[in-house]
């Protein structure tokens, strides 16, 4: 599935402004909005979607991760939500979304969590039985597996070794994969079409059912008439950034799956305002930090794919430990060394394994629409996770033979022993040190049936604004505290499901 | 600039300052427009603070020798708060340039390349039939669904 694709038009197709008319128009092609797109045209409902970043083919992936973070990220991969810390994040932007660049693993939304969105928001049809079947549709579309153990990588391997003999629980990681061939390069884009994003299926699906996709157009509004969504009005973006012709789309229904932070920055800009508030709020973000540990001997990290297992153990406290081996770039910008240092450090590269927590936190994040700003402040008990999951992973790495570990907290020591770690993290560890990042945004348009505590309904609809769904990671009511691709893709589904059998009340 | 690129690399690193910032030109066009007056700022109050440091005698930055301007980028980075957290930042991200250069990769024995076209030809031996059905089962319609959700 590669080269152009037919109904895909970029920004070098197009010499003027554009106006089209379609049933719906959905703002985004990642996980949520492609899966919509490919649900609703699969209906006979005449779909465009819209994209701000461009078409890059498997063809075009590399190892290059600098040309990477510009062509397929947001903002070079460098967004930042302000606060104490400071959290980086990361948002694909291009045809797939996030989809393209993330590792690909596909786990079911935890059954509590379903049970409490239904019973915090009064989530209607979001039992287990209720999303079973979306779920297996997801596994089987995106193809959704374990990996084929000859391309599992010994840095993967001796986090599991180094968890397993401390009697902790470890799973195998399922990923959205046709038989992954383990070259590490997930977050460049797969390189072989093995991972199942959505620029390989729903894209593809969607068009191949008479959808329109532009990409490489910027969304700046949703246009209303009455109250009602009528369509969305864009630019193309030409080549380095330049501002190029406009793009109208008058549609019967907008679908809003440009993230969750785009999400709801597309919607406040656009005048539209929640009843409860609650637009651009309840932003959590799983934040993640990374353990750097130097073995004796070569381990060779980026040879095999990451994080292909989680220790989940302590599941429970709202942790998952896991391996991702990172890419020379990346690994020198967490070394906490410049100069000589820097260089001696990175000379032991492929004796390094890297691996850390992901936190299920609250959603104390919020966007603010004037400034386009991420806020997000990490909770006491986020920050004692924190702590908790470095140790852990630190520990795990040193019953596996690592010599030295480096902690992300800014001026830690190296230490060179489980007793040691424990001397270092038995003094407080002030959030401000901590060095974080994030790859999972969520819930600033929240699910609830009660409009005066959510943003939108049950099933993705805006309360207050009729014509106007949202469709990706912004509608959870909390963290899902697992990788949340397949929950957006399911959620997506059925929503999509939802608005196929009322359609006669869209006018669709 | 230069000069914070020639204390931020490792010392056999200088030859190739010229291909960092060319690197580093590339990715911060990568940046929307705040983030990139935000890294100038930055880089001005690095420059033009070390004229504070005791060691640098009134000097700024880009005017310290060697030793100096490597006392001083410690001092700098060591230190909590928003002046220590712009001073890593902009350490990653020079860093970061440093370390894409092909040749540095190399000598670090990371070639993805080789090894990339190894796997990808393994895959495709082992599982070719596999494989292309799953990519046909993208465009086929699904089974019925055992169930929607329910009506509100």
């Amino acid at each position: 599935m590669s080269g152009p694709l037919a109904g895909l038009v970029q920004q070098g197709d197009v010499t003027g402004d554009v106006a089209v008319e379609c049933d719906a128009v959905v703002v985004g092609s990642g996980a949520g909005g492609a899966t919509m797109a490919a649900e609703l045209a699969d209906a006979g409902v005449d779909v465009v979607m819209v994209e701000e970043g461009g078409y890059h083919p498997t063809e075009s992936f590399t190892s290059e991760n600098l040309r990477a973070l510009r062509t397929l990220y947001r903002d070079g991969g460098a967004g930042m939500a302000l606060g104490l810390p400071p959290v980086v994040f990361a948002e694909g932007r291009c045809v797939g979304g996030s989809t393209v660049v993330n590792g690909g693993m596909s786990w079911r939304t935890p059954p509590d969590v379903l049970r409490r969105w239904a019973a915090d928001e009064g989530v209607l049809a979001v039992g287990e039985a209720d999303m079973e079947a979306y779920f297996a549709t997801v596994e089987s579309r995106i193809s959704v597996r374990p990996q084929d153990p000859e391309t599992v990588g010994r840095d993967s391997r001796l986090l599991a070794a180094g968890a397993e003999a401390n009697g902790w629980r470890v799973v195998g990681n399922l990923r959205d994969q046709l038989h992954c061939a383990g070259t590490n390069n997930c977050i460049n884009g797969c390189p072989t079409g093995a991972k199942r994003s959505m620029l390989l299926t729903h894209v593809p699906r969607a068009l191949s059912r008479g959808a329109r996709l532009f990409a490489d157009c910027r969304v700046e509004r949703v246009t209303r008439s009455g109250g009602r969504a009528t369509g969305v009005t864009g630019r193309f973006v030409r080549p380095g950034g330049r501002s190029g012709p406009r793009l109208s789309v008058r549609a019967r229904v907008v679908i809003a799956a440009a993230g969750a932070v785009q999400t709801p920055l597309l919607l406040l800009r656009s005048g539209i305002k929640s009843a409860s508030g609650q637009l651009g709020r309840n932003l959590a973000l799983h934040p993640n930090a990374t353990v750097i540990a130097l073995f004796d001997e070569d381990v060779t990290g980026w040879q095999g794919v990451h994080q292909a297992f989680q220790v989940r153990q302590f599941a429970a406290e709202g942790l998952l430990l896991t391996a991702q081996n990172m890419p020379p770039p990346l690994l020198a910008a967490l070394m906490p060394a410049h100069g000589r240092h820097l260089g001696e450090l990175m000379a032991q590269y492929n004796r390094v394994v890297t691996a850390g927590p992901l936190v299920t936190d609250s959603g104390e994040g919020r966007i603010r629409s004037r400034l386009g700003q991420v806020f997000y402040q990490l909770t006491d008990q986020a920050a004692a996770r924190v702590v908790r999951g470095v140790e852990l992973t630190a520990r795990a790495l040193f019953t596996a033979g690592a010599r030295r570990v480096l902690l992300p907290f800014a001026g830690a020591p190296e230490v060179g022993s489980d007793d040691e770690l424990r001397r270092v993290l038995s003094r407080p560890v002030p959030k401000r040190v901590m060095d974080l990042y994030s790859v999972h945004i969520m819930g600033t348009a929240r699910m609830s049936e009660d409009p005066r505590r959510g943003v939108t309904g049950s099933f993705g609809a805006f309360h207050g604004v009729p014509g106007l769904i949202v469709a990706d990671a912004s509608l959870f009511p909390g963290p899902v505290g697992i990788n949340p691709m397949e929950t957006v893709i399911a959620l997506a589904l059925r929503n999509a499901d939802h608005l196929i059998e009322h359609r006669a009340a869209h006018g669709l | 600039m230069i000069r914070f690129a020639e204390i931020v690399c490792p010392p056999d690193g200088r030859d190739r300052v010229q291909d960092v910032l060319a690197e580093f030109e590339l990715l911060v066009g990568a940046l929307p427009a705040g983030s990139r007056r935000g890294l100038a700022a930055a880089f001005l109050a690095l420059d033009r603070g070390a004229r504070l440091y005791p060691r640098s005698r009134g000097r700024r930055f880009s005017g310290l020798g060697d030793a100096a301007a490597d006392a001083y980028l410690t001092a700098l980075l060591a230190r909590p708060g928003p002046a220590g957290n712009a001073a890593r930042k902009l350490s990653s991200l020079v860093a970061m340039c440093y370390y894409e250069l092909a040749d540095v990769k190399a000598e670090l024995g990371y070639r993805p390349g080789p090894y990339i076209a190894a796997v990808a030809r393994r895959r495709l031996e082992s599982y070719g039939a596999e494989i292309r059905a799953g990519e046909a089962r993208v465009l086929a319609p699904d089974p019925p669904r055992a169930a929607g959700p329910g009506t509100p």
